[in-house]
């Protein structure tokens, strides 16, 4: 089974994207906590990439595939703003004082933890970054 | 998302409800911010109607527990929804908080 949505880079897609995500949840039979996190995940990534992605004040389109077997969900986020690994984030320490803890950089992080597969490509110019969660299919 | 702000026994109680996102989480940090700024020294966070919370949301939990930790304040949480525990196990945030089942445990500290 496949599934495309298409975002512009504004902040308020987001409101989109949880919707698309709980109609998907109906026709997928995806349970909530599963749908909480990859709406979680969506979130991260793409206000990643609408924050830090892009120089220019132009509207840009990101694309987000969706697809699932028996016993996984893989997602595609394919954008065209500048080079960006995720996967090269260092890890913040959780195990620090409230005090030591930095505010932020926990975006990727989280996605990381909540997926259970993580990789990213550059190819013509664009970043894809492909997330694959193992379900109960 | 709501925040309703109450008072019960010398505690400022803080009800969130809906989600805090990308698209909020300001929204709530200043409502948080001004708790904290109009002199309460002792907060709860009911958390019953938080279903969901992203790094945004995170971000301000800690903003003020940082706050209220340098005035030596209470700050404490409440009836988190599983999910939402979940995320705060996976951010390291659990460790850090003080979080209670319900208010009434919550009240009592």
């Amino acid at each position: 089974m496949d599934k495309v949505l298409w975002v512009d880079n504004q902040i308020a897609e987001l409101t989109r994207v949880e919707a698309f995500l709980e109609e998907l949840g109906e026709e997928w039979a995806l349970s909530m906590p599963l749908i909480f996190s990859l709406n979680l995940v969506l979130e991260e990534a793409l206000t990643n990439i609408i924050s830090y992605g892009y120089d220019d004040e132009d509207k840009h389109t990101i694309e987000i595939d969706f697809k699932k077997t028996d016993g996984k969900l893989f997602i595609s986020i394919i954008d065209d703003g500048h080079l960006y690994d995720p996967t090269l984030k260092e890890e913040p320490d959780i195990t620090i004082s409230a005090e030591e803890r930095p505010i932020g950089g926990l975006g990727i992080f989280l996605i990381k933890k909540v997926m259970d597969k993580v990789e990213y490509q550059r190819k013509e110019n664009k970043n894809y970054l492909m997330l694959t969660k193992n379900i109960e299919s | 998302m709501n925040v309703l702000v109450t008072s019960l026994n010398d505690y400022t109680i803080v009800s969130i409800e809906g989600r805090i996102d990308t698209t909020n989480a300001n929204e709530f940090e200043k409502s948080i911010m001004d708790v904290i700024e109009g002199g309460s020294v002792r907060i709860i966070l009911d958390c019953s109607g938080l279903n969901y919370i992203s790094s945004s949301g995170l971000r301000v939990f800690l903003i003020a527990l940082k706050k209220m930790k340098a005035s030596k304040g209470i700050y404490r949480l409440c009836n988190l929804q599983p999910v939402i525990k979940g995320i705060f196990d996976v951010a390291g945030f659990s460790s850090i908080f003080s979080i209670f089942p319900n208010l009434q445990r919550a009240l009592e500290g």
